[in-house]
């Protein structure tokens, strides 16, 4: 059984689709990225998972249990949701006191998950004073307070520095090697890039693409970069169906679909100079923003 | 539940407004009664009879008012914080059954409501039994009539705290929230009751008020003491099971 299963999600808000009749399953002991741009629906779909918001149709489940049917919630399912979801006057301690105690929790593990994180020097520090980044750190250690075997995280990377990021992947990757569960959502999929195993990526509400990462660039095409003085005469030649030119620059046209070496024999047959030629490999980024912008203009038709 | 109950009183006791609150309150029902102390048994406009006088030690030792009011702004805030600094979603990850979070601050503001009933009925029985002492008189009120305005004073702040619960999760709004307590309890019931003598009795506030003593424009209520503490719990819960059926099932979004 998948570690977390979504079916049929449909969440209105007023005459707004906010998500459309998702499905995916993350699989236990991996780290899937949730992917999307902002507004695609992804806190929304995070908020149901965790029965925070109300969902119109569909299920979503924790090996087959609802958040609200957990016995122990917090021992089965850690969540960072908000930078801001602490008491400005309390402090770090405090607050996840507060949360060891809600989910039956020994108050040894707030110390504990106080040095994971790297705050307790600054523990007994009112939340009000932290930055962003210790506010990230804090949430991240309130998920990790009942050792969960999920850890839903929505954009745990805001206001980390790029050590910070760097130790998120690190503490993420250790915590899969250990068996746990990861979904992460994003809207930098360069962010999550190296850490993933899986995507799921929403655009709109819907589920544009479930697959591993391989599989989503291995989708991709290539990109060639092409110098030449008669930009405009060698891309419409090269322009079909299936091949992509648009211009890069005064001297430059970017071609997706076809290789360097059916650009020069094209541009040879008409007799073309061609001065430069760079070829590039299609990174997630791109297979990314490509499946969000095909959505977009669907939706836009 | 009683571990819910628990983590609502830590989250009391980890936060400075539940104490500044209560300082307030006992700051103002200290000078309130020391103010009507003083001015016992003078030729007022309001007049207050001298303290030697039943009555008139009967209206200091009930000056536990604006503890009253402020347990039922305790009340809302214990609900409104939740979602004035949006700390609703730790609190339903922990306690996903939100009718149980509900009952945990019910409780919880009980216990709370009922430190600023017993605070402010310590200081102003102590400030009156002090004025009593200083001025030879002796004690016109039996023990048992003191502890009963005393215990009135802790019953009505715990049940209208409860109360306040039930109005902040009604509004989430935490000024909204309180603007209505303050609105209902000084000027809708003020208004109503003075224009209705015989209605007075039954406004939920006044009602709260009455068992600590206070005094109705038509004189005695005509509910007992029980009766009216039966009342103003009936109120208080009415009020709960509503936003429990309606607000609580809002999406914490």
């Amino acid at each position: 059984m998948a570690a977390i299963e979504v079916r049929g999600l449909t969440k209105h808000f007023g005459p707004i689709l906010a998500v459309d009749h998702l499905s995916f399953d993350v699989e236990q002991g991996s780290i899937t990225g949730f992917l999307g741009p902002n507004g695609a629906g992804k806190t929304t779909t995070l908020r149901m998972l965790l029965g925070l918001v109300h969902a119109d149709e569909g299920t979503a489940t924790f090996g087959g249990e609802r958040y609200v049917d957990l016995a122990s919630p917090l021992h089965r399912v850690g969540a960072v949701l908000e930078a801001a979801n602490f008491y400005p006057g309390r402090t770090a301690r405090n607050h996840l006191r507060i949360q060891a105690l809600a989910g039956a929790i020994a108050p040894g593990r707030v110390d504990e998950v106080l040095g994971l994180v790297g705050l307790r020097s600054d523990a007994n520090r009112r939340v009000s004073g932290y930055s962003l980044g210790m506010r990230q750190r804090l949430g991240i250690a309130t998920a990790l307070l009942g050792e969960p075997e999920v850890l839903v995280l929505d954009e745990p990377a805001n206001g980390l520095d790029p050590e910070g990021v760097r130790w998120l992947r690190d503490l993420l990757r250790s915590l899969a090697n250990k068996g746990r569960t990861v979904l992460i959502s994003s809207h930098i999929l360069a962010e999550v890039a190296q850490t993933v195993d899986r995507v799921v990526i929403l655009d709109r509400g819907r589920l544009v693409a479930h697959s591993s990462l391989d599989e989503l660039t291995s989708t991709a095409h290539r990109v060639v970069r092409v110098r030449t003085s008669r930009a405009e005469e060698l891309g419409a030649a090269l322009a079909t169906d299936s091949v992509r030119v648009k211009p890069f620059g005064p001297e430059w046209i970017e071609v997706t679909g076809a290789t360097s070496e059916q650009i020069g024999m094209t541009a040879a047959q008409l007799g073309i100079p061609i001065f430069e030629s760079r070829s590039e490999d299609a990174n997630l980024e791109d297979v990314f923003l490509k499946l969000t912008e095909t959505q977009g203009k669907g939706a836009q038709r | 539940m009683t571990r819910f109950i628990r983590v609502e009183l830590l989250k009391l006791w980890t936060t400075r407004l539940p104490f500044g609150l209560l300082g307030a309150s006992s700051l103002l029902t200290a000078l309130i009664t020391v103010l009507k102390a003083t001015r016992a048994g003078e030729n007022r406009r309001v007049a207050i009879p001298p303290l030697y006088s039943a009555q008139g030690l009967k209206d200091v030792i009930t000056s536990t008012d604006f503890a009253m009011i402020m347990a039922l702004v305790f009340g809302v805030i214990i609900a409104t914080s939740e979602f004035r600094h949006m700390t609703a979603t730790s609190t339903y990850l922990g306690q996903p059954i939100r009718s149980r979070v509900l009952v945990a601050k019910a409780v919880a503001s009980a216990i709370g409501g009922a430190v600023f009933g017993a605070v402010a009925s310590a200081l102003t029985i102590g400030i009156a039994l002090a004025f009593v002492s200083g001025k030879g008189y002796s004690i016109a009120l039996g023990g048992g009539t003191i502890a009963h305005y005393g215990l009135g004073a802790v019953l009505a702040c715990a049940i209208l705290a409860v109360a306040g619960v039930a109005v902040g999760t009604l509004i989430r709004g935490q000024v909204g929230a309180i603007v209505t307590v303050f609105a209902w309890g000084f000027i809708i019931e003020s208004i109503i009751g003075g224009l209705y003598n015989s209605a007075q009795p039954y406004l939920p506030y006044t009602a709260a008020r009455t068992l600590a003593g206070f005094t109705l424009n038509g004189g005695t209520s005509p509910m007992s003491f029980l009766a009216t503490t039966a009342y103003v719990v009936a109120i208080a819960l009415a009020l709960l099971f509503i936003s429990a059926r309606t607000t609580l099932r809002r999406d914490i979004a």
